[in-house]
C-alpha cells in the first residue's frame, strides 16, 4: 500500500511585491494510504502546483509535506506521475518511452521486459510498441505515458489531468483500467481533475477545490460501491454526490 | 540538380517504387525544371540577339567549354577552397556547441558572455577578414579563422537555445526520476536539443563557403575566390562564372551532407516535421 500523504498548512506564491500570484493555501490534508483523492476545481486554482509540490518538485512558500512522516524536501522518486502534458520523448518508441523511466533510474530495461510487455497489453498497446508518439492517437500517447508512470511500480501516483485532452469513450475506457488498478493494488492515488462526474466515479475522497487563492472548500467521502461501472454511475446517489459538488460550484459561482 | 539532391538512394529492390516515386517527383517538379532551362535558353540567346560583348556577360555555353578548358586548376581550386570551408566550419562546430552548452547550463555565462556573443552576432564578422589577412598572412589559417568566425554565431547562438528550453514537464520528469545531471543530459537533454542545434548547423553550412571566399577575396593566391577574382580583372566574366559555379556546388555538397547526418541522426525529427 502507498504512503499516507500529510499536508500541512502549504502555501504558494509566485513572484513577490505587487505583482505576486497568491496560487493557494493554506491548505491542510491528509490523503490515507491506499486512498483514491481527487483534487476538483477549475483550471487555475492550483491544482498542478499543489501536485507538484506533494512530489517535491516545486518549494513551497510556507507549510510542509509529509510522506509517511518523512518531510518532502526534494523530488520523491518512489512515486509515479502523470504530468499534465505528457512526458513522452519523440525519439523514442512506445516502449523506448517506458524504458526511458527505468533508465533514468539507472535500472535495466531488459530487467523489466516482461512487466513492460504486461503493461502495454493491459493498455491494449500490445503491438504498437515499436510506433513512435506522432504515430498514435492521443488516447494511445496517454496510455502510453500510463505505462511511463507506472513502469517502475511505485505505490504512490499522482495524476495531473491524465484526461483531460481526450474524448468521452477513451477517457470512459482510461478510467475503467485506472479503477481497475487501483483496486487491485491499493497504491494511493493523488488524481487532478477538472470533471466532476470523473471525481465521484473514481474517488475514495472527493476535494473541492476553489480559486483565488485555491482552497480545499470541502472535503466528501464518496461511500459508493466498486467497481464504479455503469449501473453505479445510472444510481440516484451518484447523481446525488454530482449535484452535491455542483452546488458548491455554483455557490462559488463557479458554476 | 535540387530534385536530384534531395532524393534519398533507392533502397535494392524497390525498382519499381524508385520508378514510381521518380515519375511523381518529375510530375510534381517539371514547371521548377521548364522555368530553370528556359532561365539559361533565354540568357544564351539575349546576349546574341543584343549584342552584349562576352567580357560583360558570357553565354552559358561559352562558360560551360571554356570553364571544361580550366577544369584542373577550377578543381584544384575547389578542393583548396573545400578544405578551408569544412576545416573551418568543423572547428567552428567543435567550439560553438561546447560554448552553446555551458552559456546555456552556467547561470554566471548567461550574464556575461551571452550578452557580448548577442552583441558581437550584430558586427558583420566579415568586416574583420582584412585585419586576419594582415596579422596572418596569405595562407590557409587566416581564411579558416574567417569561415569559423561566420560559422560559430549561428552554431553558438543556436546551440544555447537548443539546450536552454527543455519543457518544464520533461525536466521535472527527470528529476522525478532521481537521475543525475549526465544521466538526464544523454538520454534526454541531448537528443531533446539536436533538431535546434542541426538549425544552425545547416545555417553556418550556408555562412561556409560565403567566408572562405570573401577571405580570398582579400588576399591568396590560390582558391576558387581567387580564381574569381583574376578572372574578373582579366576581363574573363566567362571563367568567373565557372568558378561561381564550383562554389555553388562546394555550397551544396555541404549544406547536403549536414542533411544527411540530420536525416541519419535524427530521423525522429524529420517525420515528425512531415506530419
Ligand atoms: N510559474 C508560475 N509563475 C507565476 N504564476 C504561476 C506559475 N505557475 C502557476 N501560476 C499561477 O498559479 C495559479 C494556479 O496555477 P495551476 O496550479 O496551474 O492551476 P490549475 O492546475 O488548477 O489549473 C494560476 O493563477 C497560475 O497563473
Ligand atoms: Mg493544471
Amino acid at each position: 500500500m502507498g504512503a499516507t500523504i500529510d499536508i500541512r498548512s502549504l502555501t504558494k506564491t509566485f513572484g513577490a511585491g505587487p505583482g505576486a500570484v497568491h496560487a493557494f493555501g493554506p491548505i491542510d490534508l491528509t490523503i490515507e494510504s491506499g486512498s483514491f483523492v481527487s483534487l476538483l476545481g477549475p483550471s487555475g486554482c492550483g491544482k498542478s502546483t499543489l501536485m507538484l509540490m506533494i512530489a517535491g518538485l516545486l518549494d513551497a512558500t510556507r507549510g510542509d509535506v509529509f510522506f509517511d512522516d518523512a518531510k518532502v524536501d526534494g523530488p520523491r522518486t518512489d512515486i509515479g506521475i502523470m504530468f499534465q502534458d505528457n512526458t513522452l520523448v519523440p525519439w523514442r518508441t512506445v516502449e523506448g518511452n517506458v524504458a526511458l523511466q527505468l533508465e533514468l533510474r539507472g535500472l535495466d530495461p531488459r530487467d523489466y521486459a516482461d512487466r513492460i510487455r504486461d503493461l502495454l497489453r493491459s493498455v491494449k498497446l500490445d503491438g504498437f510498441q515499436h510506433r513512435h508518439p506522432y504515430e498514435l492517437s492521443g488516447g494511445m500517447q496517454q496510455r502510453a505515458a500510463f505505462c511511463q508512470a507506472l513502469v517502475h511500480e511505485p505505490d504512490t501516483l499522482l495524476f495531473d489531468e491524465p484526461l483531460g485532452k481526450l474524448d468521452a469513450m477513451t477517457r470512459e475506457s482510461i478510467r475503467t483500467d485506472l479503477q481497475a488498478l487501483w483496486m487491485q493494488k491499493r497504491p494511493t492515488v493523488v488524481f487532478v481533475t477538472h470533471s466532476i462526474e470523473e471525481a465521484v466515479q473514481l474517488s475514495s475522497t472527493v476535494c473541492v477545490v476553489t480559486p483565488r487563492p485555491g482552497r480545499i472548500e470541502r472535503r466528501i467521502d464518496i461511500d459508493l460501491p466498486w467497481p464504479r461501472d455503469l449501473e453505479v454511475k445510472a444510481s440516484a446517489r451518484f447523481t446525488q454526490y454530482v449535484r452535491e459538488i455542483q452546488g458548491i460550484f455554483h455557490d462559488y459561482g463557479v458554476l | 540538380m535540387t530534385m536530384v539532391s534531395s532524393s534519398m538512394p533507392p533502397e535494392p529492390g524497390m525498382a519499381a517504387r524508385a520508378a514510381a516515386w521518380l515519375a511523381m517527383a518529375l510530375r510534381a517538379s517539371w514547371p521548377f525544371a521548364a522555368f530553370f532551362i528556359g532561365f539559361f535558353l533565354v540568357w544564351e540567346y539575349s546576349v546574341a540577339i543584343f549584342k552584349i560583348p562576352g567580357y560583360i556577360l558570357p553565354t552559358p555555353s561559352q562558360i560551360v567549354s571554356n570553364g571544361w578548358a580550366d577544369i584542373p586548376r577550377l578543381l584544384d581550386y575547389t578542393l583548396i577552397t573545400g578544405a578551408e570551408s569544412l576545416i573551418g566550419y568543423l572547428l567552428a562546430i567543435c567550439i560553438g556547441v561546447p560554448v552553446g552548452l555551458a552559456i546555456a547550463f552556467w547561470k554566471p555565462l548567461q550574464r556575461t558572455v551571452y550578452p557580448f556573443l548577442v552583441s558581437l552576432e550584430m558586427v558583420p564578422k566579415i568586416a574583420f577578414a582584412p585585419l586576419f589577412i594582415a596579422w596572418l598572412g596569405f595562407g590557409l589559417l587566416p581564411k579558416v579563422i574567417i569561415v569559423v568566425l561566420v560559422c560559430f554565431f549561428p552554431v553558438a547562438l543556436n546551440a544555447i537555445h537548443a539546450f536552454g528550453s527543455l519543457s518544464d514537464e520533461l525536466t521535472r520528469f527527470c528529476r522525478s526520476t532521481g537521475a543525475g545531471p549526465l544521466r538526464t543530459f544523454w538520454k534526454v537533454r541531448l537528443p531533446a536539443a539536436l533538431p535546434q542545434c542541426f538549425v544552425g548547423f545547416k545555417y553556418a553550412a550556408l555562412n561556409a563557403t560565403v567566408g572562405a571566399t570573401i577571405a580570398e577575396f582579400m588576399g591568396s593566391d590560390q582558391g576558387l575566390g581567387f580564381y574569381i577574382q583574376i578572372a574578373t580583372g582579366n576581363m574573363r566574366p566567362d571563367l568567373a562564372f565557372a568558378g561561381i559555379f564550383f562554389l555553388t556546388l562546394l555550397g551544396l555538397a555541404l549544406f547536403g551532407a549536414v542533411s544527411l547526418a540530420e536525416k541519419l541522426l535524427i530521423p525522429w525529427h524529420i517525420t515528425l516535421r512531415r506530419h
